[in-house]
C-alpha cells in the first residue's frame, strides 16, 4: 500500500513547478496523477460505488480542463478540485436511479470497507474483529448522515482537510463547517456507542 | 459527582479546537482521555480502511478497463514512393484500356452515324406505317 506516496510526490512536483497554476498550464497530465486519487477517494467515500465514484473523477478532471483559465490561486489546486467533486456528487446523488442503488447496496460497501481494516494490520483477531466493528459502525453512520455533514466529515476525516479548506471546498462559512462537523461527529460517536 | 466531557467538548477536542476546559479536564479525568484516544483511533482506523479500500478500487478499476489493444492506425505518411509508383502504373493501365475501347476510325464511325440517321429520317417522314402502305397504294389508284 502506497498511502503516503502521493504526498511525496505533491512536493515535489510543487517544488520544481512552483505555483499549481503553472503545473496547470504545463502539464495537465502531471496534474491529474497527482490528484486522481484524492478525488477518487473521495468520491468513492461519499458515492459508495466504484462506477460511480469513476464516473465523477473523470468529470473533475474534465471540467476542470474546461474551466482551466478561469482558475485563480485564491485557494489551492487540491481545493478547487475538491469543489468540483463536492458538485459532481451532490448532482450525482440527486439522481434518483443512484439513490436507489445506493439503497440496495448499504450493506454490502458497509461489510467491504471494514474487511480493508482487518485485512492489513498485524493486531489480535480480538481486536482486529473490534476495529472491524468501529470501522463498519463508523461507516454506516457516515452513510446516514445528511449531504452536507456527510461531506464536511469525509472532507476532514478522510481527506485531513483543515477547515478552511474545507469552507473553500464546499463555499460554507468556517463556522458553519465547525458547526456540520461538531453535529456529524456526535452522531458518528452516539452511534459507536460502547464500541469505542 | 464527577462531570465527564460532553460530545460537544469531546468533538472540539478531535475536531482540534478545544477550550482551556476541555484540555484540562482531559488531562485531569483518565476516563475522557481513554475515550477521546479511543475515538480518535476509530476514525484513524476508519481514514486507514477507506484509504485502502479506495487504492484497491482503483488498481482493480484500472486492470477491468485495461486498455485493448489498438485499432492499426493508418500511416499519416501514405504518399510514398511505391504509392507514387503504384499512382503511375494504375494511370498507365487506364489510358491503355482506353485505346482499346475508344474507336480507332472516327470517319468510318461518322459515316455509319449519317446512314443511320437516313434511315430514321425515312421511318419519321412516312405519312403512313410500313403496314398500311400497300393499302394506300389501292386508294391512290383509284
Amino acid at each position: 500500500m502506497q498511502l503516503s506516496a502521493t504526498s511525496g510526490l505533491e512536493k515535489d512536483i510543487l517544488r520544481s513547478a512552483g505555483p499549481d497554476v503553472t503545473i496547470f498550464a504545463g502539464d495537465f497530465e502531471a496534474l491529474v496523477r497527482l490528484y486522481r486519487p484524492k478525488v477518487f477517494r473521495f468520491a468513492l467515500a461519499s458515492l459508495g460505488d466504484v462506477d460511480a465514484a469513476e464516473t465523477v473523477t473523470q468529470d473533475c478532471f474534465l471540467r476542470a480542463h474546461q474551466a482551466r483559465e478561469t482558475f485563480r490561486q485564491d485557494c489551492g489546486m487540491h481545493t478547487w478540485l475538491m469543489q468540483i467533486t463536492v458538485n459532481l456528487i451532490r448532482d450525482h446523488i440527486r439522481n434518483r436511479r443512484f439513490q436507489f442503488w445506493r439503497r440496495l447496496n448499504r450493506t454490502a460497501r458497509g461489510l467491504d470497507v471494514a474487511g480493508r481494516a482487518i485485512a492489513d494490520r498485524s493486531r489480535s483477531p480480538e481486536m482486529q474483529a473490534l476495529m472491524n466493528e468501529r470501522v463498519a459502525a463508523i461507516w454506516t453512520a457516515a452513510e446516514r448522515l445528511p449531504a452536507k455533514q456527510r461531506t464536511v466529515f469525509l472532507l476532514r476525516f478522510v481527506e485531513d482537510m483543515d477547515l478552511l479548506e474545507i469552507a473553500a471546498a464546499t463555499g460554507m462559512k468556517e463556522g458553519t463547517v465547525k458547526s456540520h462537523l461538531f453535529r456529524a461527529l456526535r452522531t458518528v460517536r452516539e452511534r459507536l456507542g460502547e464500541k469505542i | 459527582m464527577i462531570t465527564h466531557l460532553s460530545s460537544e467538548q469531546v468533538a472540539e477536542y478531535i475536531v482540534g479546537y478545544p477550550s482551556p476546559i476541555v484540555a484540562e479536564h482531559l488531562r485531569d479525568c483518565p476516563a475522557c482521555r481513554a475515550e477521546v484516544v479511543n475515538f480518535r483511533e476509530a476514525l484513524g482506523d476508519f481514514r486507514w480502511a477507506i484509504r485502502s479500500w479506495s487504492e484497491e478500487q482503483a488498481s482493480e478499476y484500472q486492470t477491468n478497463a485495461a486498455p485493448v489493444m489498438p485499432a492499426p492506425v493508418p500511416d499519416p505518411r501514405w504518399w510514398t514512393p511505391s504509392h507514387q509508383f503504384a499512382g503511375a502504373l494504375l494511370v498507365a493501365a487506364i489510358c491503355i484500356i482506353a485505346s482499346f475501347v475508344v474507336p480507332r476510325h472516327p470517319e468510318k464511325v461518322l459515316s455509319s452515324d449519317a446512314v443511320l440517321l437516313s434511315q430514321v429520317d425515312a421511318q419519321v417522314s412516312r405519312t403512313v406505317p410500313s403496314s398500311m402502305e400497300p393499302l394506300m397504294k389501292l386508294v391512290v389508284q383509284k
